[in-house]
């Protein structure tokens, strides 16, 4: 694999690790949901500039628009969680942690 | 130009490390912030300029402002850099994961990817790639524009219904 691609390759391993693996509060794990959807936006430009097909560079323009709607949906969701909620204690909702 | 690359790549991974394995939020944010000024700077390095500046305005300018402000919000007082062990067996784990990636890949690697593919099939275009693929949303991706925009126009009342509430439910104001 060329370092190009190892590269948003590997961030994107990370950051999943990081996504399930998350200690303290949900906003780290907002955080390396971000820094998936970075990579994927990377992935999805590259490709389509490597293989000189344009028609493909709409894909990360929609991955973009989306994530922004996930984003702000997970922030509300945080926001929402810590109104009622101790905002120190976040990382007490990990039932679905490994 | 090639060594510029390289560097932005292994920036963008180690700054992508930290933000994995860091415990506190507020630096999490930072290393977020400078891991996309990396990953545009690799676009830019393959040639996708206009790619690179939609990802600097939207991504860095819109989406990581409002995760900075939510984060000033529900962080926590008194944020910690590392707090014991456990964070450096993660950050060192991350390290040893993309060393070992690397060496199983290092002898297939050339100059290849680092600028033979230029933006406007070398010479044959007379525009640039990636500015004219994304004016496909007007011709026969108009269908998937009205799409985004309906669902950014959702999105913000979802979001609008989830922090209300006065008196029922589980979300109320403060």
């Amino acid at each position: 694999m060329t370092p190009l691609h190892l590269s948003y390759f590997m961030t994107f391993i990370i950051s999943m690790t990081g996504f399930m693996l998350h200690r303290t509060s949900l906003i780290s794990t907002l955080l390396c949901l971000e820094a998936m959807m970075l990579s994927l936006f990377i992935a999805t430009s590259v490709c389509p500039i490597q293989l000189q097909t344009t028609s493909f560079m709409l894909n990360p323009m929609l991955i973009l628009t989306f994530s922004a709607c996930e984003a702000s949906l997970g922030l509300s969701l945080l926001v929402a969680s810590s109104r009622t909620h101790n905002p120190n204690n976040l990382q007490n909702l990990n039932l679905l942690q490994c | 130009m090639v060594f510029f690359m390289f560097l932005f790549e292994v920036c963008f991974v180690f700054w992508i490390i930290s933000v994995a394995s860091g415990p506190s939020p507020y630096y999490g944010v930072v290393g977020l912030v400078f891991g996309a000024v990396f990953g545009c700077l690799m676009l830019v390095g393959v040639g996708g300029s206009f790619i690179s500046l939609v990802l600097f305005l939207i991504y860095l300018g819109g989406m990581l402002v409002v995760f900075a402000y939510s984060v000033a919000l529900t962080g926590d007082p008194y944020p910690s850099a590392w707090r014991g062990y456990g964070d450096l067996f993660c950050m060192v784990g991350y390290v040893l994961f993309v060393v070992g990636a690397v060496m199983y890949c290092f002898d297939k690697w050339s100059l290849e990817g680092y600028g033979d593919v230029v933006m406007d099939a070398s010479g044959l275009f007379s525009v640039r790639m990636d500015y004219i693929g994304v004016s496909w949303f007007y011709s026969y991706g108009c269908v998937m524009f009205l799409i985004a925009g309906w669902g950014l126009l959702l999105t913000l009342f979802v979001v609008l219904d989830l922090v209300r509430g006065l008196a029922w439910g589980t979300i109320r104001s403060i």
